[in-house]
């Protein structure tokens, strides 16, 4: 028996979509997702890390391994009941951390050596102005005091910053309906050329 | 289940993507025209699945749909779920481009395998046809847990502990699909029995 094409074929796709909709109203969306995702920043010799699945949540007690530029294993640390690590280390380079989640999930992120001199640098120069000043004002502070100071206050002032930057970097992990509907018209679309390709093989 | 890029070595990705070649143009090949769209809301029908997180003790597994896709396509369930998972991998980095040969063949084989074990229990009545479905559905998730253990045998330490978490993790997801592919396989049966092919 030939069919031909016929819009009734794509009635079934109302069961399909009524039981997806009907289980992702009940079901929340919160739980930990599968997609893996780390950010890092430096802090002097420090770096500090975060891990978390794509809907945010944290990714709790995962192993993390560091490597540096030549590909050796530095050090090995886990992340904490939020998903954050830290730890000490004296590589200037290229830092690679990797983030083993389990059963075939990973994240990756790269930390660049380089620029981190450069706002050392800078910081330094701001140092040794703040120095000369204090020496003419008669008030004498030695250089890794001020260092230190700065740094604190620095650190403060940045802190709302990096939550910031956490926080749209967690956004940008998030699947929007943009992609979702955009990933279905795609699909449509490359079975439409696959459909214009059969037919025209057929014709000829 | 998605494995990430970087996870496996390149024989098993290189094997992964021999496979899923195969599969790919045996099911190309045996797509009917008429057949395209079904293909493509089933393709759309994977696509979306994976949003879906049903929460399963401390961690969560998403619906695969990989039963119902193999179930109602047979061996044209290699191209659905490939399309769909490149759009996936593209999208969301759900798995990664690299990783989609292994991907493809250890998500559409347990289906292709659903189709030909119970593809004779769906064309009998209503109840055998529900049991059919239910079956096809659950068995396709097992055997891509299965599957996916097989091929993290060289990352993880131990196969029978990566394949028993996987398991006891995707038991539920079995038995809400197997739910799903059989009310789908009765449905169509009442309103369009040619769809069941």
């Amino acid at each position: 028996m030939k069919r031909s094409f016929n819009p009734d074929n794509l009635l079934f796709v109302i069961p399909i979509i009524f039981f997806i909709q009907i289980l992702s109203i009940f079901i929340s969306s919160t739980a930990d997702a599968h997609k893996v995702s780390a950010y890092a920043y430096r802090e002097g010799d420090k770096i500090l890390g975060e891990c978390y699945f794509v809907d945010g949540s944290a990714c709790k007690n995962s192993k993390v391994e560091v490597y540096n530029t030549k590909g050796d294993k530095i050090l090995e640390t886990l992340t904490d009941e939020k998903g954050k690590f830290s730890f000490t280390t004296k590589e200037k380079g290229e830092l690679k951390i990797i983030i083993p989640a389990g059963e075939g999930h990973r994240a990756e992120y790269r930390i660049e050596g380089i620029k981190e001199q450069v706002e050392r640098k800078e910081i330094k120069k701001e140092v040794l102005k703040e120095e000369k000043q204090s020496k003419s004002n008669q008030n004498y502070l030695d250089r890794e005091e001020i260092t230190k100071m700065i740094d604190e206050v620095m650190d403060l002032k940045l802190q709302g910053l990096r939550s910031e930057i956490m926080d749209l970097r967690k956004q940008m992990d998030r699947i929007g309906l943009r992609d979702i509907f955009g990933g279905i018209g795609y699909i449509f679309g490359i079975w439409g050329i696959i459909m214009l390709i059969k037919r025209k093989r057929n014709a000829s | 289940m998605h494995i990430s890029e970087g996870v496996l070595s390149a024989p098993v990705l290189l094997a992964g993507a021999v496979l899923s070649l195969v599969g790919l143009t045996l099911g190309l090949k045996k797509i009917k025209n008429e057949d395209i769209p079904k293909v493509a809301v089933l393709s759309s029908a994977f696509f979306v699945a994976s949003l879906i997180h049903i929460p399963i003790g401390p961690t969560s597994a998403h619906l695969v749909l990989n039963g119902l896709v193999g179930m109602l396509l047979g061996w044209s369930a290699f191209p659905s779920i490939f399309v769909a998972l490149v759009l996936q991998a593209i999208l969301f980095q759900f798995g990664g481009l690299t990783t989609l040969g292994v991907n493809t063949f250890s998500m559409a084989m347990p289906g292709v395998l659903s189709y030909y074990i119970f593809r004779k229990m769906i064309h009998k009545g209503k109840n055998a046809a529900f049991i059919g479905g239910f079956l096809g559905g659950a068995l396709a998730i097992l055997l891509g847990t299965i599957f996916i253990s097989v091929s993290l045998i060289e990352t993880e330490k131990s196969f029978t502990g990566v394949a028993a978490t996987l398991l006891t993790m995707h038991l539920p997801i079995a038995f809400i699909e197997g739910i799903i592919t059989g009310f789908v396989v009765i449905y169509l049966k009442k309103v369009k029995p040619e769809a069941l092919g």
